[in-house]
């Protein structure tokens, strides 16, 4: 595996990458779009939002966010160890990243299972519209996220995978906790 | 720098306990509070866990401008 210094203070060379943050920026910018306009809507119909809000359960959402940040330091602690040539150590944090995506998605499950059999989908109304499309649009991040981690991971095995390969991977995990740290309060918690 | 990770975990889990815990508090501020918790998540995340802290000085600015933004515009809503 190539170890090479980058300068990171170089504004060309931001931890991750230049295009992986711009993807980053993109993404934020559509979500944060999505919440403005949801915002927006909830301020207009407040009654129907609150109530809305009221048949979410917020326990689904705070074990989430816990799940999603533990998942985060995993990645975080793994790129410290391989930045320290701790290969075995970064390859075990991965997994554990991994396994912690996967749990967010079985309780996002769970989740979305609860509220389609009691008939709250994506058409019971307009605050349950923008709730299935924004947590789903991230669903799906996490899961093209897992995806990548897996790449890095069996390339980390084989030492296909360069050091800079893990921190951009690293940044796109970590855009999904900061999407969820972004629609996790306004869904929930706000209205 | 992995004790910094550490201790942003930990206070990052306590955040999200403090904005679960006072979301069923009745008061018309209570909103905007969960709105700060989550600015403070945020920069816990991108500065110490994506490294932002140690990057040219745009960037940490470009993250500011977004969040500044994104707050202006929902307290104005």
């Amino acid at each position: 595996m190539s170890v090479r210094q980058i300068d990171t203070k170089n504004i060309y060379y931001p931890p991750g990458g230049i295009l992986m943050w711009i993807i980053i920026f993109l993404e934020l910018i559509t979500f944060g779009m999505g919440i403005v306009a949801m915002i927006n809507c909830g301020k207009q119909e407040p009654g129907l939002f609150h109530e809305s809000r009221l048949l979410l359960n917020p326990v689904y959402g705070v074990v989430n966010t816990i799940i999603l940040l533990t998942s985060g330091f995993c990645m975080a602690i793994s790129v410290y160890y391989l930045k320290k040539s701790n290969k075995q150590k970064s390859k075990i944090l991965i997994l554990a990243t991994m396994l912690f995506g996967v749990l967010f998605l079985i309780v996002k499950t769970i989740e979305y299972k609860v509220k389609i059999d009691i008939g709250q989908t994506i058409n019971y109304n307009l605050f349950f519209t923008f709730y299935w499309l924004l947590t789903l649009f991230h669903v799906i991040h996490i899961i093209v996220g897992l995806v990548i981690l897996g790449s890095v991971y069996f390339g980390l095995v084989k030492d296909k995978t360069s050091i800079e390969d893990v921190e951009s991977s690293a940044a796109f995990w970590h855009m999904c906790d900061l999407i969820w740290l972004l629609i996790f309060p306004i869904i929930y918690l706000f209205f | 720098m992995k004790n910094h990770i550490i201790i942003t975990y930990i206070l990052l889990i306590v955040l999200t306990i403090i904005s679960g815990l006072i979301s069923g508090v009745e008061d018309n501020g209570i909103p905007f509070v969960i709105l700060l918790l989550s600015v403070l998540k945020f920069i816990g995340v991108s500065f110490y866990f994506m490294d932002l802290k140690k990057a040219h000085i745009f960037w940490k600015s470009a993250i500011f401008c977004y969040l500044s933004v994104l707050v202006i515009v929902v307290l104005i809503i």
